[in-house]
């Protein structure tokens, strides 16, 4: 891994779990596999405190263990997971506007503790939403429940792996084997759902203060409680994935070009394999069938716009046979190609200026050129666009290849020709985006810790009119209290507020970036 | 623009020699002094303007003197010794003559006369001032390399390789010409996609109102009046390819109906397009556009918590 994302890895770690876990999960990142002992001692941390990290890194699905040849066992860290930590508010704003408030407070449960519970979450959104709502109305567990089960359904949230019951002669083995079978991944077991309303009955029967004795009963009663569950985050990001090429379409054509690809999506999503790279062919019918009514898009506008998304440059759609008149694919990986060329492109727009956009998609189309060359398609004088490709090529954006006519490889009988990498330029920006949302998150810690004397301040005035709220004190005293802090200080709170915000915002846009890089990179990889 | 004017000009320098080279033959015929009468007579092909020329170039470069005489004015040999100077060179001169002649408008470089004429370099020199200040041959500074100069007939327009076409002017290539071209080429298109926008037709009718050919283009641009030379539709079509390049245009060739006026029957169409994405996120953090990223990390000269492109991002 390389240092900018190790450090970005540390750093967010850091701010969610504490400098310990940040470091036992750094010293694990250099490993790759590492027993429990030497991490301790590569990271000059007491056995204990590197254990209790180590189950924190566990708990959230950041670390697994296996067992070695040796019979150590030996744990090791999915980095790209830790990296994923930022992008959790996305996850929870698709939950949202999927499946609405519910389906975003479980999301949001499930991925601050990592792993939980059916009935957990289910109560702590319920204790959510009804304090949300301030009691003002009743929150069906019926509702939320339905929502789980949604949830599990359409694959954003699966189960965990558990240690395997069949696994013979226990004792043997030093470390549970955990596993889920496949056929289980996606299934909420009828009994779960029904013993957490047995459960809860029986709950409300005994009153609250039996809760220790509640989940003894409860591991005797049923062995379901065992099984927790966690957010898919692959599931999201294929989400994430299809939004972005929903916004390219109505970007590049308009809003109805863009619902007739959501539809197709949509069914992609039923009729496509998870992580297959191509959407299963559909014909402009299947299309036209599940296309919302209220668009009132006819059929023969469908015909026209999948003729429109065919033949654009960015091939949208491709159509693959004419039977049923036309059969038409989305291409992911070509698309999300195209996507990431066009981050680059933009990437280069904004660093560079718009002589240099030309010249690199010039470079893009026409592969490889000499320098002449490159001044004659783009129109740019010749020593305008010598700098302009080197200030390129000292970025890495622009590769140089020497194609000497003669053996002696004398400059003067030497093609120099210019081209551009997409994968190496991919890899080399998302370095740069790692160390940019690395210095965001240092700027948000040193903006709250220069100002903590006034935000502790806030916090403790805040509970204080909390408290008396509750106890309906005077409004003249809460008023008081209030004004302990000064309007110069409101102000400066304010501002810190602002600043917080925009940074935050920034790291959410700056995984727009990241999430697109990352995707075309694993696309790549894969055949 | 070339191709017009080249027919008649391809022949005139040779027969400006010829006509030159008669008058100062019959000249020597009547020592007496030759009147313009007798040269129309002798020679009807040649024009009264072009022996006009002919005369002007003798008088000026000092072959012939103008004389007052009872029969009006009249032509005379200046100096016999010179004019025996000149006819002495007078092969060595056409040879070079020739030499310039076979390369066109690409012109000649001075070199590769030497070595096609096996002179010294000092005749050389001296024989190509002397063509060019009878305004028989001229130089031509070329755009490919600045300092190199290459020779062709007077009378024609150098080519666009040497030119540089109508980007150059003085060799120098007019950067904001061709820009404000760009500008204008993609103001025309988009107006054009955005009446299309407008249309509400069906949505492939949309895109295909979008298209405009590139003739059509370069009337706007003719009719536009930006340009002091006149473009070709080439250039147009050269400035066309710079705007795909901007990612602001597509172009699509279809087959033209007869009588199209695009060559090989291909008919390039263009259109504006809307960009797929937004400025990507990265470029939205002052650390996208950073000109110093690479030197900064906590505890250095600059670090995120002190960089004042932080503070100043913020602060806005
Ligand atoms: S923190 Fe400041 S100096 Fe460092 S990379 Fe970002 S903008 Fe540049």
């Amino acid at each position: 891994m390389s240092s900018s994302a190790t450090r970005l890895c540390f750093l967010i770690l850091k701010e969610r779990y504490g400098e310990v876990v940040a470091s036992v999960a750094c010293c694990l990142a250099k490993k790759n596999y590492c027993p429990l002992r030497m991490l301790s001692q590569d990271s000059g941390l007491k056995l204990d405190q590197v254990k209790k990290a180590l189950c924190t890194l566990i708990q959230h699905n950041l670390v697994t263990f296996q067992q070695n040849k040796k019979g150590f066992i030996e744990y090791v860290i999915h980095a790209e997971k830790v990296l994923q930590q930022t992008r959790f508010p996305r996850y929870i704003y698709c939950a949202k506007t999927l499946y609405g408030d519910p389906a975003e407070l479980i999301i949001e449960e499930l991925l601050q503790h990592g792993q939980m519970t059916l009935e957990k979450v289910v109560q702590r959104t319920i204790d959510r939403l009804t304090e949300a709502m301030e009691g003002k109305q009743n929150v069906s567990s019926t509702l939320v429940k339905e929502k789980f089960v949604n949830l599990v359904q359409t694959h954003f949230v699966q189960r965990c792996t558990s240690p395997d019951g069949n696994v013979e002669n226990k004792e043997v083995a030093s470390m549970p084997v955990l596993s889920v079978s496949p056929e289980e991944l996606y299934v909420v077991p009828k009994m779960e759902l029904d013993g957490f309303e047995s459960r809860k009955r029986k709950r409300s029967g005994e009153g609250s203060e039996a809760a220790s004795k509640r989940i003894k009963t409860d591991e005797s009663e049923s062995s379901e409680s065992s099984i927790f569950w966690r957010v898919n985050v692959s599931r999201f990001h294929q989400y994430l994935r299809d939004q972005a090429i929903v916004q390219a379409v109505a970007s590049k054509i308009d809003k109805n070009a863009a619902e007739v690809v959501r539809a197709m999506l949509r069914l992609s999503e039923v009729k496509t394999d998870e992580g297959a790279l191509v959407a299963s062919a559909m014909t402009v019918t299947e299309v036209f069938q599940n296309l919302p009514r209220e668009f009132g898009i006819s059929k023969q506008t469908i015909e026209q716009y999948m003729k429109l998304l065919s033949e654009d440059s960015s091939e949208f759609v491709s159509k693959v046979s004419d039977s049923g008149g036309g059969m038409y694919v989305i291409n992911f990986k070509k698309l999300i190609t195209v996507l990431c060329r066009a981050h680059i492109e933009s990437a280069v727009q904004e660093r560079f200026g718009s002589k240099c956009f030309r010249i690199f998609r010039l470079l893009l189309m026409k592969k490889n050129l000499e320098q002449k060359q490159i001044e004659e398609y783009a129109m740019i004088p010749s020593k305008e666009a010598k700098e302009l490709l080197y200030r390129m090529f000292e970025e890495k954006f622009v590769s140089l290849t020497e194609v000497p006519k003669t053996p002696d490889h004398a400059p003067s009988r030497t093609f120099y020709l210019f081209s551009v990498n997409i994968n190496q330029v991919s890899r080399m920006l998302l370095e740069r985006c790692y160390q940019a949302c690395g210095n965001l998150i240092i700027r948000r810690e040193h903006e709250t810790k220069e100002n903590r004397r006034l935000l502790d301040k806030q916090q403790r005035v805040d509970a204080i009119t909390a408290s008396m709220e509750q106890s309906g004190a005077d409004p003249s005293q809460k008023e008081e209290i209030e004004q302990m802090i000064t309007p110069p200080e409101k102000a400066q709170l304010t501002k810190i507020k602002h600043m917080t915000n925009k940074i935050e915002h920034s790291e959410l846009q700056l995984d727009d970036t990241i999430f697109i890089l990352q995707t075309y990179l694993q696309y790549a990889h894969m055949k | 623009m070339a191709e017009s004017a080249n027919a008649p000009v391809k022949q005139e320098p040779v027969d400006a020699v010829n006509l030159e080279s008669r008058i100062l033959e019959l000249c020597m015929e009547f020592p007496k002094g030759l009147t313009d009468a007798i040269i129309q007579n002798s020679m009807p092909q040649f024009d009264a303007q072009q022996r006009v020329t002919a005369i002007n170039r003798l008088l000026s470069t000092g072959q012939v003197d103008l004389l007052k005489s009872s029969t009006g004015l009249v032509y005379k040999l200046k100096d016999s010794a010179a004019v025996s100077k000149v006819k002495g060179s007078d092969h060595q001169e056409r040879l070079v003559y020739q030499i310039i002649e076979a390369a066109e408008n690409k012109g000649i470089w001075i070199r590769d006369i030497r070595f096609k004429s096996n002179l010294l370099l000092t005749q050389v020199n001296k024989i190509l001032k002397n063509l060019e200040s009878k305004k028989l041959i001229k130089a031509v500074k070329s755009v490919a390399a600045s300092k190199k100069k290459v020779y062709m007939l007077y009378n024609l327009e150098p080519d666009r390789t040497v030119t540089g076409g109508a980007w150059y002017s003085d060799q120098d290539f007019e950067s904001e010409f061709v820009e404000v071209l760009n500008q204008q080429c993609f103001k025309f298109l988009e107006q054009k996609a955005a009446l299309a926008r407008d249309s509400k037709a069906d949505p492939m009718a949309q895109k295909n109102a979008a298209y405009t050919s590139s003739s059509d283009v370069w009337k706007y641009i003719s009719e536009l009046g930006i340009s002091k030379v006149q473009l070709s539709i080439a250039d147009i079509e050269t400035i066309l390819d710079t705007l795909i390049y901007d990612g602001k245009v597509e172009r699509t060739v279809v087959a033209a109906a007869a009588g199209g006026d695009a060559d090989a029957g291909q008919l390039k169409l263009y259109r504006a397009i809307s960009p797929l994405i937004q400025p990507t996120g990265l470029m939205k953090t002052p650390c996208g556009v950073c000109p110093v990223i690479k030197d900064c990390y906590e505890g250095g000269a600059v670090s995120p918590s002190t960089c004042i492109y932080m503070k100043e991002w913020l602060d806005y």
